[in-house]
């Protein structure tokens, strides 16, 4: 086994989506047909939680393009897109030393990833219409054994019991 | 989060798999053989992208099988210092926390990088396992619930420190953790890092005042 690039070129968490989607990975829980391994299937399930589930090839070609001008490194510019902050203080973790370099512009930048990146799915918004985008596994699941998930054929089961839980956690926080 | 890795390997297709088209079965041949392991240096392989060459096909004298050198490349999971991920909580003990992303679990916040000053609670009766509390400014509150508790409710935004990849072990004793060969050393003492509920009431504040 030779390596012959390691670094053959960074992919956006998007990208990789969009590569396991091609591929034929879905939600449903019929997933022995698709040729995709069960390590596979995690990384998918990982990636519907994070904000890239629904970004589209467009929205983050024209972030590329429009984020230019602020001269971000390619390391800040992965981070945004991966994360999609919403907030000033969730850019902050992400830019070095933003203070010297933006300072006002640092709002402007927040507002050019809210207009251009897709939401990502509320966790606490019971009334999502459209279910493909909301999969919020997040909470319930943090202690549970990752071996189950994948191979949990009640998941969507789950997903229902998670919504009205949801609801509740609603009125706690 | 993910690169792409060239890579060049010659593997033997096994004679039960020939019927199968080339590159199909050169494809299931390197996901068995590459998916879900760790790569020194290169990270966790996630999934094969594409296969860019095959050459060769040679059948060596005394074997039933045919030997082709495939240049191919790889998905791999190797985090960049700096990256800030989120992930959820799956142990919190007295040394720490630990993290999981799903499909990988080495992720550990030690002690000193949990945001200042931070105490424990433990939980009685379990071994060494509690939660960790952020004590942020609050002097006056004592009975009341603290404000920030890193428990297992949401997940938690941390910021790469290190990526290690242990060397494999000779020897193992008994009862220890099993090997694992790629650590990520975290950090949440940051502004945004830890839970995300923490800064989402930070939000909230922001726009009140």
């Amino acid at each position: 086994m030779k390596i012959k690039e390691a670094n053959a070129g960074a992919l956006t968490n998007f990208e990789v989506l969009d590569f396991l989607r091609s591929r034929g990975a879905s939600k449903d829980p019929t997933r022995v047909i698709v040729s995709i391994a069960p390590s596979e299937f995690k990384v998918y399930d990982y990636l519907l939680e994070s904000p890239v589930c629904n970004q589209t090839k467009e929205q983050v070609n024209e972030f590329l393009t429009r984020c230019k001008s602020y001269k971000l490194a390619k390391a800040e510019v992965l981070n945004i897109i991966n994360l999609r902050p919403s907030a000033l203080v969730e850019i902050d973790p992400i830019i070095e030393e933003s203070e010297k370099r933006f300072g006002e512009k640092l709002e402007e930048l927040v507002s050019l990833v809210v207009e251009v990146l897709p939401e990502p799915p509320k966790q606490n918004v019971p009334e999502e219409e459209n279910n493909e985008a909301k999969e919020d596994t997040v909470d319930e699941k943090g202690t549970d054994e990752d071996k189950t998930e994948t191979t949990n054929l009640e998941q969507m089961d789950e997903d229902q019991t998670e919504q009205n839980e949801d609801g509740n956690r609603m009125e706690v926080s | 989060m993910f690169y792409l890795s060239l890579m060049e390997h010659t593997l033997r297709l096994p004679p039960h798999i020939l019927h199968l088209p080339l590159d199909e079965a050169l494809k299931a041949e390197l996901e068995a053989l590459f998916l879900d392991k760790v790569i020194a240096k290169l990270g966790l392989c996630i999934s094969v992208y594409d296969i860019r060459s095959i050459k060769g096909g040679f059948v060596f004298p005394g074997d039933g099988a045919s030997t082709y050198t495939v240049e191919f490349r790889l998905i791999v999971f190797r985090p960049f210092i700096g990256e800030v991920i989120v992930a959820k909580l799956k142990e919190s003990d007295a040394n720490g926390l630990r993290l999981s992303l799903g499909f990988f679990d080495d992720i550990y916040i030690p002690v000193d990088q949990l945001p200042n000053p931070s105490r424990f609670e433990a939980v009685p009766n379990t071994r060494n396992q509690g939660r960790w509390i952020w004590d942020f400014g609050e002097g006056e509150e004592q009975s009341d619930e603290p404000r920030f508790v890193i428990d297992g409710a949401d997940p938690i935004k941390f910021r790469v420190q290190s990526v290690i990849y242990h060397s494999i072990p000779l020897e193992q004793p008994e009862n220890s953790k099993p090997f694992a060969p790629m650590v990520i050393t975290g950090t949440l003492n940051h502004d945004g890092l830890g839970p995300v509920s923490w800064w989402e009431e930070a939000e909230m504040i922001e726009e009140e005042s």
